[in-house]
C-alpha cells in the first residue's frame, strides 16, 4: 500500500491547486469548444471580427466560433429585448458585443461575468483611455471591455464654407458664432425655399445632447437617477434649438427621417454626428472635416461606446476571455478603426496615420476625450430616450411650448424612475 | 340513453377507422391553433395582470396595468388618434376604391382597362416600407416633391409630417395610395355579379344612373362593402409600419396609434404586462367595432 507523508501531501496539493489556477487563467491550446458571439455593427466591425478569429484559431484550432451580427437597425432597445430573450430561452453567446446605452439594463439583471481580474491580469489594456473602463463600471463591477467609440462632433462640408467665405469653425466657438454661421450657409432659391440648410438640428438623443452638455446641463441628473428637465438651462437649450429652426430657418424641423445623405449631396452644411460618419464621406468624396461643438457654459460634447461582456454562465469562461483579448486587440482595433467603424479604444489604434488622414481634424475624436460626458443610461434608458425624444420633437414643431413640454416631460420621467426604482426592489 | 349507447356499440370499424381519420386530419391545425393563437391570447390576457420581466421575475399585480392605461392622459390621445385614424382610411379605403371599381366596369379597350387596373393595383403588391420610405420623400417639407409643385404653382408649402395637425392626414393620403387598388378589385368582381339583364331594364324605363346605383348596384354589392369595411377596420386599428416609418408617431404623439404604443411598451420599454394589457384593451375594442358594425350592418346589408 502507498503511503504520502504530510508534505507529500501538501506539494501536491499546492501544485494541483496551481495547476488548476493555470487552467482557469489560459485556456488549453488544445481545448475543443464552441464559442458564440453576438456582436453588433456593420460590415467594418464584422471584418474586425473575422480576423480576430482568424488570430484566435491560430492558436486555439479546436474552438469553433459562431458569430452573429446585428446592424442595431431599429435601435439598442430592440437589441436588450433580443439578448434577454436568449437568456431565458437557455441560450444565450458566450461573448455579447453591445453598447453603454445597454449597459445598466443588462447588468442590473446580473447577466454577465464581472471581469475586473481579468482587466487587472492583462496590462494590454493600458492603452484603453482609463474613463472607458469607469463607465464599463456598474456598481462598482467591471463587466465591459472597451472596443470603439464615438463622440459627437459639428461635421461640417468645406467646401460650402468656402463657397459662403466663411473660415472654418475653431475650438471654443460660441453658440452665437454657431447661428451665424449656420445662417451665412442657408441658401434660398428666389421664392424664399430654403435649397440649403445651415444645420440639421438633431432628431437623435444621442445627437442633441451636447447642446445641453455645452451649457452646463442635462435632461437628466449627474448620476441618471432622476429628472433633470425643470433646469432653466435645459429650457433655455431647447429654445435655442427651436430658434434655428423656427426664427433663423437655418435647419428643418426634425422629424422621422435623418440627413445623412442630404449632408453627403451638399444639401445640409453641418450635423451632428460621430466618426462612423467618415466611412460614408470617404466613399462619396466628400470634402469634410469635423470641429468640437460650440460652447454656451463650456467645451462639452457626448460619448457613447462599445464593449465586449461574457456571459456569467458561459461553460467556456476562459477560451472566451482569449477570444475577448483578440478581438480588442491592437490589431482588431487598427483594422475596425481604419474602416471606419468608430474610434479605436486604443490609443495606439486611434494614431495610426490611416485612421488620421481624414477628417483633416481626426485628431480632434481623441483630444476631446477628456471633456466627453457619458450617453445618459440609466437602466431604463430606452423608456427614458423614448420619452425624451418624443416631447422634444414635439416641442421642436411647435406642438408643444417649451415651458409645458419640459414639464410634462419631467412628469413622465420621474414616474419612469419611480416604476424602475419599484421594479429594481428600490 | 340506452338507444345512444345502442348506437355507440353499433359503429361499424370503418366508422370508427373515419372517424380516426378525421381526427387525424384535423390534428394539424388544432395544435398550430392552440400554439400560435389559443396560448398566445390566454398568457397575453395572464400577463396584463402581472408585471413580467425576464431576468427579473413576475408577480400578479391586478388591475394596475389597466390603471395605468385608462388614467395616463397619453392613453386617450392614442386612442384617439387610432379611432380617427380607422374611420378616415376605411372610409377613403372603400369609398374611393368603390368609386374606382365603378369607373372601371365599364365598356373601355381592353389594353386601357388592365392598364388601369394594374395601375391602381400595383401599390398593393409594394411592400408597406418601401412605399412608405418613397412617400417620406414627397412629404418632406423644403426638398420634398410635393412642396416643390405646389410652390410651382405659387402655393405655400405644406408640413406634411412635422406639422401636428396634418400628420395623420398624410399618413391617410399614402395608406389609401396603398391599399385602395385592393378593395377595387374585389367591387369589380362584385359588380360582374350584378345582373346586367335588371340594369338594362331600369335603363331602358329611364332610370338615371345614380338611382341604378342606389336601388340595384349597392344592394346586391353590399355583403361585399361589408366585408370590405370589416376587412378594413381591422387592419386599419392595427396600423403601425407606415407611421413608424413617417413619423415615428410624432411630432410628439400626433400619429402614435395604439399597436405603436404596445411594442414600444412591451419591446422597447420592456413594460410586457402594461403592453399586455394595452393588447387586450385594443382586442376588446376590435370586438366592439366588429360588433357594432355587424349589427347595423342588418340595416343596410341585403342577406
Amino acid at each position: 500500500m502507498t503511503t504520502f507523508s504530510r508534505r507529500q501531501v501538501l506539494l501536491s496539493s499546492v501544485a494541483l491547486a496551481a495547476g488548476l489556477g493555470m487552467s482557469r487563467a489560459f485556456a488549453q491550446s488544445d481545448a475543443s469548444a464552441t464559442l458564440r458571439v453576438q456582436a453588433f455593427g456593420g460590415d467594418a466591425e464584422l471584418a474586425g471580427i473575422n480576423s480576430a478569429i482568424g488570430r484566435f484559431n491560430a492558436k486555439y484550432p479546436n474552438v469553433t466560433v459562431e458569430v452573429s451580427i446585428d446592424p442595431i437597425s431599429t435601435g439598442w432597445g430592440d437589441y436588450v429585448t433580443k439578448v434577454l430573450g436568449q437568456f431565458t430561452s437557455g441560450s444565450p453567446a458566450d461573448i455579447y458585443g453591445t453598447a453603454i446605452e445597454t449597459f445598466q439594463a443588462f447588468s442590473s439583471r446580473n447577466l454577465f461575468m464581472p471581469l475586473d481580474d481579468f482587466v487587472a491580469e492583462n496590462t494590454g489594456f493600458s492603452d484603453f483611455a482609463p474613463s472607458l473602463f469607469e463607465q464599463g463600471s456598474y456598481k462598482g463591477v467591471l463587466n465591459y471591455i472597451p472596443i470603439g467609440w464615438n463622440n459627437i462632433m459639428i461635421n461640417y462640408n468645406r467646401d460650402l464654407f468656402d463657397k459662403a467665405g466663411l473660415a472654418y469653425p475653431e475650438r471654443g466657438w460660441t453658440w452665437e458664432q454657431f447661428r451665424e454661421t449656420a445662417k451665412a450657409l442657408t441658401v434660398r432659391d428666389a421664392s424664399g425655399t430654403v435649397t440649403q440648410f445651415g444645420y440639421e438640428v438633431p432628431n437623435q438623443n444621442f445627437f442633441v445632447q451636447p447642446w445641453f452638455f455645452s451649457n452646463g446641463t442635462g435632461i437628466l441628473n449627474a448620476d441618471w437617477t432622476a429628472s433633470n428637465m425643470l433646469d432653466p438651462k435645459v429650457a433655455e437649450t431647447l429654445q435655442f434649438l427651436y430658434d434655428l429652426i423656427h426664427v433663423d430657418g437655418v435647419s428643418p424641423i426634425p422629424g422621422a427621417e435623418m440627413m445623412d445623405n442630404q449632408f453627403m449631396a451638399g444639401q445640409v452644411a453641418m450635423i451632428n454626428r460621430g466618426q462612423w460618419i467618415v466611412q460614408n464621406a470617404k466613399a462619396n468624396g466628400l470634402n469634410m472635416d469635423i470641429a468640437v461643438p460650440p460652447r454656451k457654459e463650456k467645451e462639452a460634447t457626448i460619448i457613447g461606446f462599445g464593449a465586449y461582456a461574457i456571459a456569467g454562465n458561459t461553460s467556456n469562461a476562459d477560451l472566451a476571455k482569449a477570444l475577448v483579448l483578440e478581438l480588442t486587440s491592437e490589431e482588431t482595433q487598427r483594422e475596425q478603426g481604419e474602416r471606419g467603424g468608430g474610434v479605436p479604444g486604443r490609443k495606439s489604434a486611434a494614431s495610426t496615420e490611416a485612421f488620421l488622414a481624414f477628417p483633416p481634424s481626426a485628431f480632434l475624436y481623441y483630444e476631446t476625450l477628456p471633456f466627453t460626458v457619458p450617453v445618459p443610461s440609466p437602466a431604463n434608458f430606452q423608456e427614458v430616450e423614448k420619452i425624451f425624444i418624443r416631447h422634444y420633437t414635439a416641442m421642436m414643431s411647435g406642438q408643444e411650448s417649451i415651458a409645458d413640454g419640459c414639464k410634462a416631460a419631467d412628469a413622465e420621467l420621474t414616474e419612469s424612475f419611480t416604476r424602475l426604482k419599484q421594479q429594481m426592489g428600490g | 340513453m340506452s338507444q345512444t349507447t345502442f348506437e355507440r356499440r353499433g359503429r361499424s370499424d370503418l366508422e370508427r377507422a373515419q372517424a380516426r381519420t378525421g381526427y387525424l386530419f384535423v390534428l394539424p391545425t388544432t395544435v398550430l391553433y392552440f400554439t400560435f393563437v389559443l396560448v398566445p391570447v390566454v398568457l397575453t390576457v395572464v400577463l396584463s395582470f402581472s408585471f413580467y420581466d425576464p431576468m427579473l421575475g413576475s408577480r400578479w399585480v391586478g388591475f394596475e396595468n389597466f390603471t395605468r392605461f385608462f388614467t395616463d392622459p397619453r392613453s386617450l390621445q392614442i386612442f384617439w388618434n387610432t379611432l380617427r385614424f380607422t374611420f378616415f382610411a376605411v372610409t377613403f379605403n372603400v369609398g374611393v376604391g368603390l368609386v374606382l371599381a365603378l369607373a372601371l366596369n365599364r365598356a373601355m379597350p381592353g389594353w386601357m382597362l388592365y392598364l388601369f387596373r394594374l395601375a391602381f393595383f400595383l401599390p398593393v403588391m409594394i411592400a408597406i416600407a418601401f412605399a412608405a420610405i418613397v412617400w417620406s420623400y414627397f412629404f418632406a417639407d423644403d426638398l420634398g416633391v410635393l412642396n416643390y409643385y405646389l410652390r410651382l404653382l405659387g402655393l405655400p408649402g405644406v408640413r406634411w409630417l412635422t406639422d401636428s395637425s396634418m400628420a395623420m392626414t398624410s399618413i391617410i393620403i399614402m395608406d389609401v395610395w396603398k391599399n385602395t387598388g385592393f378593395f377595387m378589385i374585389i367591387f369589380i368582381a362584385a359588380l360582374q355579379g350584378v345582373p346586367k339583364p335588371l340594369m338594362e331594364a331600369a335603363a331602358m324605363d329611364g332610370t338615371p344612373a345614380w338611382r341604378r346605383f342606389f336601388r340595384i348596384t349597392l344592394p346586391y354589392i353590399s355583403p361585399v362593402v361589408f366585408f370590405a369595411v370589416i376587412y378594413a377596420s381591422i387592419g386599419a386599428l392595427q396600423v403601425y409600419e407606415s407611421i413608424v416609418i413617417l413619423t415615428q408617431g410624432g411630432p410628439g404623439d400626433a400619429t402614435r396609434s395604439l399597436s405603436i404604443l404596445i411594442v414600444e411598451q412591451g419591446f422597447g420599454s420592456f413594460q410586457i404586462g402594461y403592453a399586455a394589457a394595452i393588447s387586450v384593451v385594443m382586442t376588446l375594442i376590435i370586438l366592439a367595432i366588429t360588433a357594432v358594425q355587424q349589427v347595423l350592418s342588418k340595416k343596410w346589408v341585403q342577406q
